[in-house]
């Protein structure tokens, strides 16, 4: 199946009545290595994992082996539980809690669903099963929302690494991002038109976000970038479902995150050299943790 | 006599790709590029060797050198070394399953020629020859090799692969791909190049299923065939 670009993508669903979700299956059926019966139960492991995994780290306490991170999905959860100063949705919170019990239990080298990254892993499942539970949704809607996910990531990484070493952030949570927007729209049955324009806008937000992992671990920001990113990708889907559309299309978008990635400095590519990685708190940190790694 | 291949290059972007390259692997984290394409990269490694390795150095190129103690890059090579797989709980623990193996972690300076995230396995095998494999982890647990000793390759471990180093004259292929069909298994892809019409030549089989070992040195017997590697898949 020739699918090069976003705008391929579109006239496919358009002329043959289907939803992302459903284009995805297609093309992966039609790569020919598994028939649909075989990617869909592919596609349920993942959902699978991705629910176990959220499921161990929610209320763990157990910090991560820098001690950076650790307990805090566990934190949104009693807020979300008990607070009277609240004032998100159920399901925003469950979002922001799932996203760190995922990112969280990958700091602590537990099992995880690479989406599209291990350190963007938080994102699509936090926002699809949120989704999921607080909108009664069935699991076949849902495997073909992580599809559509997929698709979108799948189209990405023809331009781009997903890597913060290669294009910084906005190739990891950035993708991870827009991927979920997509997800949500599917999900909610909006159009295929509605979903790339949520990618969009939820890439044009994310373009240029650097990778400056502090002492080089998986930990700050990442762990709660993702956690806000769920909302971020929410707030992209609703937008697009309210049929504001994106100026830029998604094609483009990606071809000028492709050049700001090119453009980004070796010390904001996930080298530990620069951003939040520089900052003396960091450095500090940094200077303590290795004195002790090698004492 | 060893040569220097040209590089061939084959970008891995731009191909269409399995969904299932972007939602997976199942792995253990942090980092999908530096856990679980470490420990792919050593698992390819050990497929390349195919016999006991005795010692290994790892030499850790850019962003690889810099953050390799934070991403746990070091257990994931000496896991993928073992025979681990990126979804298997003991890479957190690889340093207490060395046994008899041998290791060395070798930061290396900088050298912006190179990707990101890079190593050089270097191994010390059984029969007591020494192997040089180059390998680059490319994001999303997505794990290139582009050197084998001398010789330039373009390895993903997606198929399972025969690469084959010869002289070039008529019939070769024939010959090769004879043993292949008579195990019955199909042909993927075949990549082949010379650097001169009867110089050496360079051929690249992916398979849908491994070769069997018997075939391999039916294949290593044919004469003017210089090296044969028969690599396995990376498991999923």
């Amino acid at each position: 199946m020739m699918l090069q670009t976003f705008s391929d993508l579109l006239q496919l669903c358009q002329q043959e009545s289907l939803s992302i979700g459903q284009a995805a299956l297609k093309y992966e059926v039609a790569r020919g290595e598994k028939d649909e019966a075989a990617v869909l139960a592919s596609v349920r492991m993942m959902l699978d994992q991705m629910k176990a995994t959220i499921q161990s780290g929610l209320y763990s306490d157990e910090k991560s082996m820098s001690g950076l991170s650790g307990g805090f999905s566990h934190k949104v959860m009693t807020f979300f539980e008990q607070s009277d100063k609240k004032f998100m949705s159920p399901v925003e919170h469950k979002m922001m809690a799932y996203a760190l019990a995922t990112m969280e239990e990958n700091s602590r080298m537990k099992k995880i669903v690479a989406c599209p990254t291990a350190g963007a892993s938080g994102v699509v499942p936090a926002v699809l099963i949120a989704l999921q539970e607080e909108k009664h949704l069935s699991d076949q809607t849902m495997e073909l929302a992580l599809l559509a996910a997929g698709l979108v990531g799948e189209l990405v990484s023809r331009r781009m690494y997903l890597s913060g070493a290669a294009a910084g952030c906005q190739a990891e949570v950035g993708v991870a991002t827009g991927m979920s927007a997509a997800g949500i729209v599917d999900a909610m049955g909006g159009t295929p038109q509605q979903g790339l324009d949520a990618t969009a806008i939820a890439f044009k937000n994310m373009m240029g976000l650097v990778c400056d992992p502090v002492a080089g671990l998986v930990e700050v920001p990442c762990v709660k970038r993702n956690s806000v990113a769920g909302i971020h990708a929410s707030a992209a889907a609703t937008l697009a479902m309210a049929d504001i559309y994106s100026f830029i299309p998604l094609d483009e978008v990606v071809e000028a995150m492709v050049k700001v990635g090119q453009l980004m400095h070796p010390s904001l590519k996930e080298s530990a050299e620069g951003g939040l990685a520089a900052t003396p708190t960091a450095v500090a940190f940094t200077k303590n943790l290795f004195h002790q790694g090698s004492s | 006599v060893p040569y220097l291949w040209p590089v061939q290059d084959e970008s891995p972007l731009n191909t269409p790709g399995s969904l299932f390259d972007v939602m997976g692997p199942i792995m253990v984290g942090p980092s999908s590029s530096h856990t679980a394409g470490a420990v792919r990269l050593a698992q390819l490694a050990r497929f390349i060797a195919n016999q006991p390795i005795h010692h290994v150095t790892f030499q850790l190129y850019n962003s690889f050198a810099k953050t390799y103690r934070g991403h746990g890059t070091d257990r994931g090579l000496l896991a993928g070394i073992l025979g681990l797989s990126v979804n298997d709980e003991r890479i957190r623990e690889a340093y207490q399953f060395t046994g008899s193996l041998q290791y060395t972690f070798q930061v290396m300076p900088d050298d912006s020629s190179l990707p990101p995230n890079t190593v050089s396995i270097i191994l010390g095998l059984q029969d007591g020859t020494q192997q040089t494999i180059v390998g680059h982890s490319l994001g999303g647990g997505k794990v290139l090799i582009s050197r084998i000793d001398e010789y330039h390759v373009n390895l993903r471990g997606e198929y399972p692969t025969l690469v084959l180093f010869y002289q070039d004259e008529p019939g070769m292929i024939w010959q090769v791909t004879k043993c292949i069909a008579e195990n019955k298994i199909n042909i993927a892809t075949l990549n082949c190049a010379r650097r001169a019409k009867g110089s050496q030549a360079f051929m690249a089989i992916c398979l849908d299923a491994l070769l069997p070992e018997s075939s391999v040195a039916q294949i290593k017997a044919i004469q003017n065939v210089y090296v044969v590697h028969n690599i396995d898949r990376l498991p999923s």
